[in-house]
């Protein structure tokens, strides 16, 4: 075993609290993008291909975030978002660069919400994710996409 | 519960034989009241979003393109492909760059279904990527890419090179070369819509010349250059390559009409800048 690993100085001891308090923080942000992924998998099954790059981050009770997309017309998307936090509610709805309202379906179940969009012309769409409840005061929240 | 059932265990029978169906009732028009109170509005008023509250555009992946066109039509995507991917000059924003397009070269011949320039384009992303000290974030995704190819299993290989896109962008953000990892995003970029213009070129559309139509994924390129901290970056002769060419293109790409001269003419500009990119002379 490394004996320098061990010698408890005061700058490490500091350092592993540091990481210890901040190993939860992760943990979530993960677990969320995790439960995203989980919520996508019926969309693989129908053929859609999940992007590896993520939106996510934290957010208060009603607060709402709008995520910039690039959108092609004659592809159709699902948005998939999830939160860890149990007995949240959240949602996501897409809407084009106008404004409108732009998805063909939308449903929410708890800490799971998800959005499909069939462009009508390609451009800058927008997926405005809300937490509309949460038991905690910032509510973590992964959002993933997938195309077909 | 137990107030509503007759004795104890599995023999318990209902007190009220009617009650499944008043339960069922009563949720599904909870549900229904429940949907109609989430209905989202119609319209909003995107200016009125923080723009704090605005998060950045992901960059597409150019499969995301690549499919609509052979919705479109028949690409001939091996008349795509190209035999020399280009040279390592040692210069870290051009092999940045060149990784970028190097990867999308790999959607390319997963569109062709070319397992073997699949497998060579993995080879090379590993190779690239160890000239930016990221090539231990690329390992396994390499072979995953030679794996799948091997199977022709073209969608899981087109989430391996997503993967290893953003492993590559991850590593190099964790070394603080996050400015350089933007590069990454650019080549790919570049080489997708010098392919996209190269194709719906060939066989004009509407529809087709529609799909460049990307004014924010522009102007998010556009900030990323400009915002760079590294002075030393942004005066690299093809860092302000690239960002001429966002300058030239961006008054034809946002257009709602796209005329087949547009096209042309963006895929002169991207073919000069992926030659310069691909080229020893840097």
């Amino acid at each position: 075993m490394n004996r320098r690993f061990l010698s408890l100085s005061p700058v490490r001891v500091l350092v592993a609290l540091a990481v210890l308090c901040l190993t939860p923080l992760y943990a979530t942000v993960d677990d969320a993008l995790s439960f995203a992924h989980e919520c996508a998998v019926p969309y693989v099954k129908q053929g859609f291909t999940i992007r590896e790059d993520a939106w996510g981050g934290d957010l208060g009770v009603k607060d709402q975030k709008a995520v910039t997309a690039q959108l092609f017309k004659g592809n159709e998307y699902w948005f998939c978002m999830a939160t860890d936090v149990k007995g949240a509610v959240i949602n996501v709805h897409i809407y084009d660069s106008q404004g409108r309202l732009a998805e063909s379906e939308a449903w929410q179940k708890g800490r799971f919400a998800a959005a499909k969009v069939v462009p009508r012309a390609t451009g800058t769409y927008y997926a405005i994710v809300t937490i509309e409840k949460s038991p905690q005061e910032r509510t973590h929240w992964a959002l993933v996409y997938g195309y077909r | 519960m137990r107030a509503l059932l007759t004795g104890n265990g599995p023999s318990a029978k209902l007190i009220f034989p009617m009650l499944p169906r008043l339960i069922t009732t009563a949720l599904c028009g909870f549900a229904v009241a429940n949907a109609v109170a989430e209905q989202p509005p119609a319209t909003i008023d995107l200016s009125k979003f923080p723009a704090a509250a605005v998060e950045d555009v992901v960059v597409p992946v150019p499969s995301e393109i690549f499919i609509v066109l052979d919705k479109l039509g028949t690409p001939n995507w091996k008349g795509e492909l190209r035999d020399h991917l280009g040279t390592n000059t040692g210069n870290r924003a051009q092999i940045a760059l060149l990784l970028g397009t190097v990867i999308a070269d790999g959607f390319i011949a997963v569109e062709a279904e070319d397992s073997e320039k699949v497998k060579q384009i993995g080879q090379e992303v590993l190779v690239l990527a160890d000239g930016i000290n990221v090539r231990k974030a690329v390992i396994a995704r390499s072979k995953s890419i030679t794996d799948k190819a091997e199977a022709k299993d073209w969608r899981a290989v087109r989430s391996e090179l997503d993967g290893a896109l953003q492993d590559v962008r991850g590593a190099m953000q964790e070394l603080g070369d996050d400015e350089l990892a933007q590069l990454v995003s650019l080549g790919g970029w570049i080489r997708g819509t010098q392919v996209l213009t190269s194709i719906v070129g060939q066989n004009y559309s509407p529809a087709g010349a529609e799909l460049l139509n990307q004014p924010e994924l522009l102007n998010y390129f556009a900030r990323r250059i400009d915002e760079m901290r590294s002075r030393n970056l942004k005066k690299e002769e093809l860092v302000v390559k690239v960002r001429k060419l966002l300058r030239d293109i961006k008054p034809i790409i946002g257009k709602d009409t796209i005329t087949v001269e547009n096209v042309q003419k963006v895929n002169k500009l991207t073919t000069d800048t992926v030659t310069a990119i691909t080229s020893e002379d840097q």
